[in-house]
């Protein structure tokens, strides 16, 4: 903390809370419109910041949820690692290291200090998904054992040492599969680090870092005084909240419990995980600054949704994660689908706080992004091609309204599905059918979302990958509620080879297989006896539900 | 003898009419109330407060809100949705986006119909246009019985790969018009937006069947009331896109009208850079809710091909207006012990507090008002008196709870939101790559002029214009535009495997068929011009540059993809900083616009001044803190070459001129005022 000495009027402090944010959105700006990978321009799988000299966040970007809560452990890693001293004008670093950033190897955060006239005054950084690290499968596999298998893993190294350019670029372009798209994003990183420094830069000579330091601290502390009003405002008290995910994607036989306990006193809240199952042998770990990023983004869906977060941020949280579990995962554990548990531990927050403040919440959402990958040589243009697709779901009910239906999962951002019309020219794939999924959605007072199903027609051969979840745990509904339908994915329905599973790795397809994926609908909020029966005939009307689905849950047969 | 042209601009409250007498070569303005209930009933009022003798108008031209008006308050018709059977979701599923990220309690943007209102007809056609499954006309028919019994108003159809072979969605369109006539609105996605992506040409589809129908009614309607009148020249119409159509195609693809209203805005400006130094123009309009930023960039606007409409997307030629939740409306407020200013607004009603319509909460507007840079018995034209009480307790109040005087808080309140104005014009830049420094700033609207000074400060932007009629530029602007017709065709090509003589004879087909297009929009042969251009990306990237070719034969020269490929690097390399040449390229939409070259109305020239006094006072005006003397003057009372000193005041009947202390102001001979930062006063960035 810096010694807070000038006292700085309430215009100013404004002003520059105003330019931090809008220096980490010139910083996105120039990320998205560079980048070359769909899953940063599209998906927004990324996420920049400017960080003070304590590794406090100044400025963010809305960027990916997941990303949200810990960028700034790369900085001091370094300074961990290498001391204080370390920092060069000129140099810029790069890190991947999941148990250090906490997430999966294609999670590249690139960073560098600030210096306004040979003074350090902050760090400007940037984090994207990389399509591929060289794990042994294209893109990242779903059976691996340990990190190793997973691709190469980075630092915190050098990327540039005094303004040029080191060999590390030269191994990221020979270890990975798609060096000209990963340099491209490398290069789109580096353009909006570029310019949070002339951001930083300008601020500071334009207010000198004095001012700046006094305001810093003035901005955190309205963002601390805010959340901690939110807290207190919530009944003190002890709150639990458990699920499972299906399995680690190795022993499909054993669940992978998740346990949460929420402690409620006045104005400071803990979320404690120690009880959560001890890491995997399949690649469902996480590094434990990944479980806190995740736990902050179920905090801040219900205490601070709309106003930007910075370092004064989550400062009422207290968070325990328990070393060598699944959310605190070590060396060499695999890490890959990093993210399956941290969706189900976001909507875990809600379902625990929900006696609470039940207004607030909403009940749980299809819950995972339901993956289907798929790679081959594709004749129509003599060329290999490799696709990533998530598919949508059903999302909860809550107090006042019914579920949405169809929407990517909460741990993906704004991620739009891939057009019917791209994916068949693109790839030699047909989607036969696409559509809501009738009754797939919890019934309740208010209704959970449908989720959809999607049908692909493999037209050549080729290796498809799968990663479907939440089977054990699918989506709870809230106050009696009933949870929605999980997730199917049905290869080559109706015929003697059909056959049902969730999971898949580099499984071979042969042309004219079917995949029909249906995924979950979200859980329903209240008792269904409290349904409108103008709701109920709405939902039929559009055919959200079948006239069965009303009869069974609302003991409806319609009017007319 | 005909001697008037004429322009039309219905706005929320106002309409603005701006008339240019050929004879004496002046320009005049006039604004009447917009008259919701029967729009051409004001349009037609103002018309007759500027020309006596309405068979005296050579050309008419009208940016309608119509079919906007009728989307935003959802009164647009019901509308039956016909789509590829198995994929009839798609308009529903609408691509699963979450824009709010942090909302666990998320609903999508509402859709203009229900599922209930979409019939899968059975048909498909592959990725390359090849039928797959035959169109099942009888489901065709059904669908048509459908609309008879249940009262729909508009059929959009919509089927997957159109835009490669539209024989499916034309064949349905014919048996239609077999069951319901000739006069039933049907929109073919094919035609509404020829474009790939089935979800937004479907949503395009969708908003042009919406609208159709209250567009078409309208038009029809005032190009009936204007006949009577004795108007012989046909009614033309703004389109989205900036250039301007006859009513009569406007009625056949009523979705280029929908975003016409700002767009007159951007077309003055384009039009400014003829008579200005600078060719790069960022637009600011400032009303009293809304805050709308364009750009005019090397003399044209910066037109996109993709617009979002409360969260529903069209794909067609637009004219890039980026609208910030500013103005002078915003709400100051505290929060944990520090100032905020907006997003909120207080709107309308209640308004500023010195509107003094029960508002209590101080805005942009009341802080202006304490520090002497409105004045509050001629705002707006003097049709509203301000109450400065009322103003200033409201002030006061926020003020006292962050322990600031009343002028403290005044200034800060302006200086929060120009700050934000500024970092918002300045965001959107970088996304387009661009360098506001490099830019001159153009204020207009009623509230644009009194903040530019103050946003060109900030974002270093050397000079600022404010052309006249500020508050009627966008009526201006409209008469300056040209016929416009823009072509698109998917066209997914890597560089490597591209036919550079097919690609040539496609553009030359598709010129020939645009030239033709403007034979009905009554443009002599002489006046026609084609562009074409093509949207590339780097292989696998989304975003596309659309890159200008040189005319329709230049794909066929044999240095054509080193040619390409260098022209895109060096936009590329404009906009990002960096560029690959050298890498694949991906083509994917040839593009195609013509123009009909109108006479525009020439630019007025003011009389020159004949000695360097004008007539003015001197009041106090608060800035820096400070009660300085300022100079107040009438814009009607300044000449050509009249120049002054900030701080000033410059006052007309729609708009207010602010120049701060350390600018410099200068009457063009075009009547602009030119504002400038003094040297040596330069922003501290």
């Amino acid at each position: 903390m810096s010694t807070n000495q000038i006292r700085v009027d309430p215009v100013t402090v404004e002003i520059i809370r105003n330019a931090l944010t809008s220096a980490a959105n010139d910083m996105n700006a120039t990320l998205i419109r560079s980048a070359y990978s769909p899953i940063i321009y599209e998906g927004g799988d990324c996420v920049v910041a400017l960080l003070d000299v304590n590794h406090q966040v100044l400025g963010q970007s809305a960027g990916l949820p997941l990303f949200l809560g810990n960028i700034e452990t790369c900085s001091m890693a370094v300074e961990k690692k290498h001391g204080a001293e370390v920092w060069r004008e000129g140099d810029i670093w790069i890190l991947n290291d999941s148990y250090l950033g906490g997430t999966h190897l294609n999670d590249v955060t690139i960073f560098a200090p600030v210096f306004v006239e040979e003074v350090l005054v902050g760090f400007s950084a940037a984090r994207a998904h990389w399509m591929d690290m060289g794990s042994k499968d294209v893109g990242g596999s779903m059976d691996s054992i340990d990190i190793f298998q997973e691709g190469f893993r980075m630092g915190p190294v050098k990327l540039v040492e005094a303004g040029r350019e080191t060999h590390v670029v030269d191994l990221i372009q020979t270890n990975g599969r798609f060096p000209y798209q990963t340099i491209g994003d490398m290069h789109a990183m580096l353009a909006a680090m570029r310019m949070g420094s002339i951001r930083m830069d300008e601020l500071v000579r334009r207010y000198g870092l004095d001012t700046l330091n006094a305001a810093r601290d003035e901005i955190f502390q309205q963002t601390e005084i805010l959340e901690r009003k939110q807290v207190r405002a919530i009944p003190d008290g002890v709150y639990y909240a458990e699920g499972v995910l299906d399995n680690d994607g190795i022993n499909l036989e054993q669940t992978v419990p998740i346990k949460l306990k929420v402690t409620v006193a006045d104005d400071e809240i803990e979320f404690d995980v120690t009880e959560s199952a001890d890491q995997t042998r399949g690649p469902v770990n996480c590094g434990a600054a990944q479980a806190v990023s995740a736990l902050r983004v179920g905090f801040k869906i219900l205490i601070s949704p709309e106003s930007n977060s910075n370092g004064g941020s989550f400062r009422p949280l207290t968070t325990r994660v328990r070393t060598g579990s699944v959310l605190g995962a070590v060396s060499p554990a695999p890490c890959q689908w990093y993210f399956s548990h941290l969706g189900l531990l976001i909507d875990m927050v809600s379902k625990a706080l929900a006696p609470a403040i039940p207004v607030r919440v909403a009940a749980a959402s299809h819950g995972d992004s339901m993956i289907i990958t798929t790679t081959g040589f594709d004749p129509r243009y003599g060329r290999n091609w490799v696709s990533m697709e998530a598919t949508l779901g059903g999302w909860g009910a809550w107090q006042g309204s019914d579920g949405e239906s169809a929407l990517i999962n909460n741990v993906n951002g704004s991620l739009k599905d891939f057009p019917v019309e791209l994916v068949e020219t693109k790839f030699p794939l047909r989607i036969n059918s696409y559509t809501i999924r009738q009754d797939s959605g919890g019934a309740g007072t208010w209704r959970g979302g449908n989720g959809v199903t999607r049908e692909y027609e493999i037209l050549t051969d080729c290796v498809v990958g799968l990663w479907f979840e939440r089977s054990q745990t699918p989506s709870w509904g809230l106050f009696g509620g009933k949870p929605g339908i999980g997730p199917d994915i049905a290869i080559n329905p109706g015929t003697l080879q059909e056959l049902h599973t969730l999971k898949a790795n580099a499984r071979q397809a042969r042309k004219g297989d079917i995949f029909r994926l249906q995924v979950g609908g979200g859980g329903g909020y209240g008792d269904p006896v409290n349904r409108d029966p103008a709701a109920i005939q709405y939902d039929l009307d559009n055919g959200y539900i079948s006239t069965e689905f009303a009869q069974a849950h609302y003991g409806y047969s319609g009017h007319g | 003898m005909t001697r008037h042209r004429v322009s039309m601009d219905i706005g929320g409250t106002f309409t603005d009419i701006v008339a240019y007498d050929s004879k004496t070569q002046e320009y005049r303005a006039t604004k009447t109330s917009t008259t919701s209930g029967n729009l051409s009933h004001g349009v037609l009022e103002g018309i007759d407060a500027l020309i006596e003798d309405l068979t005296d108008i050579d050309f008419i031209v009208h940016g309608t809100t119509q079919g906007l008006n009728a989307f935003l308050e959802r009164r647009g018709a019901r509308v039956l949705l016909l789509a590829t059977a198995g994929l009839e979701d798609i308009y529903h599923i609408a691509r699963g986006s979450r824009l709010e990220l942090y909302n666990a309690q998320y609903r999508k943007p509402k859709p203009l119909l229900e599922r209930h209102d979409v019939v899968g007809i059975r048909e498909r056609l592959q990725y390359d246009g090849s039928e797959l499954t035959p169109l099942d006309e009888a489901a065709v028919r059904a669908a048509a019985w459908r609309v008879k019994n249940e009262g729909y108003g508009a059929i959009a159809v919509a089927y997957v790969f159109s835009f490669k072979n539209p024989a499916h969605e034309l064949r349905t369109r014919d048996i239609l018009r077999e069951e319901l006539g000739d006069d039933f609105t049907i929109s073919l996605s094919h035609e509404s937006a020829k474009e790939w992506r089935e979800y937004e040409r479907t949503s395009s589809a969708v908003i042009e069947a919406y609208t159709g129908p209250v567009v078409r009614n309208y038009l029809l309607n005032l190009e009936t009331e204007l006949s009577n009148r004795g108007v012989s020249v046909p009614l033309h119409i703004m389109q989205s896109s900036g250039g301007v159509l006859t009513a009569q195609s406007a009625r056949q693809r009523p979705l280029q009208t929908l975003l016409s209203g700002p767009v007159g805005g951007a077309i003055g400006g384009e039009y400014l850079t003829s008579i200005l130094t600078n060719s790069n123009l960022i637009g600011v309009d400032m009303g009293g809710t809304s805050f709308d930023v364009s750009l005019v960039i090397n003399g044209t606007a910066d037109v996109a091909t993709e617009a979002v409409l409360e969260g529903l997307p069209m794909l067609m030629s637009v004219v890039n207006i980026h609208t910030i939740g500013a103005g002078g409306g915003s709400v100051a407020w505290v929060e944990a012990g520090g100032l905020r200013v907006g997003p909120r607004s207080a709107g309308a009603m209640p308004g500023p507090a010195c509107y003094g319509r029960g508002g209590v909460e101080p805005t942009v507007t009341d802080a202006n008002l304490v520090l002497g840079r409105v004045d509050a018995d001629t705002f707006a034209g003097g049709q509203m008196k301000l109450d400065y009480h009322a103003a200033e307790s409201a002030l006061q109040k926020v003020g006292s709870e962050l322990d600031l005087n009343l002028i403290e808080i005044a200034e800060g309140i302006c200086d929060v939101a120009n700050s934000q104005m500024a970092q918002a014009i300045r965001t959107i830049t970088i996304s387009r790559g661009i360098e506001p420094r490099d830019f001159s700033l153009v204020a207009f609207g009623g509230a644009g002029p009194m903040h530019a000074a103050f946003l060109a400060k900030e974002l270093g932007i050397r000079e600022t214009v404010v052309p006249r009629f500020p508050g009627a530029f966008s009526a201006w602007g409209m008469l300056q535009g040209n016929i416009r017709r823009d072509f698109s065709e998917p066209y997914f090509h890597l560089d490597a495997d591209l036919d550079r003589a097919a690609m040539s004879s496609t553009l030359a087909t598709i010129e020939r068929e645009a030239l033709a297009s403007l034979e009905s929009e009554g443009v002599p042969a002489e006046n026609r011009r084609a562009e074409h251009s093509v949207d590339i990306r780097y292989e696998s990237q989304e975003f596309v540059l659309t890159v200008p070719l040189r005319d329709a034969a230049e794909p066929s020269d044999e240095e054509f993809l080193t040619t390409l490929s260098r022209r895109f690097a060096d936009m590329y390399e404009d906009r990002y900083g960096h560029s690959t040449f050298g890498a694949p390229i991906e083509i994917v939409t040839l593009r195609t616009h013509v123009t009909g070259v109108l006479d525009s109305a020439p630019q007025h020239r003011i009389p020159a001044a004949d000695g360097s006094e004008f007539p003015h006072e001197t009041r106090k005006a608060t800035f820096n803190r400070e009660e300085l003397d300022t100079i107040i003057v009438e814009r009607d009372s300044l000449r050509a070459g009249h120049t002054f000193v900030g701080p000033a005041i410059i006052l007309e009947a729609t708009a207010t001129t602010v120049v701060p202390p350390g600018f410099r102001v200068e009457i063009d001979s075009y009547g602009s005022l030119i504002i400038t930062l003094m040297e040596g006063r330069g922003s501290s960035l």
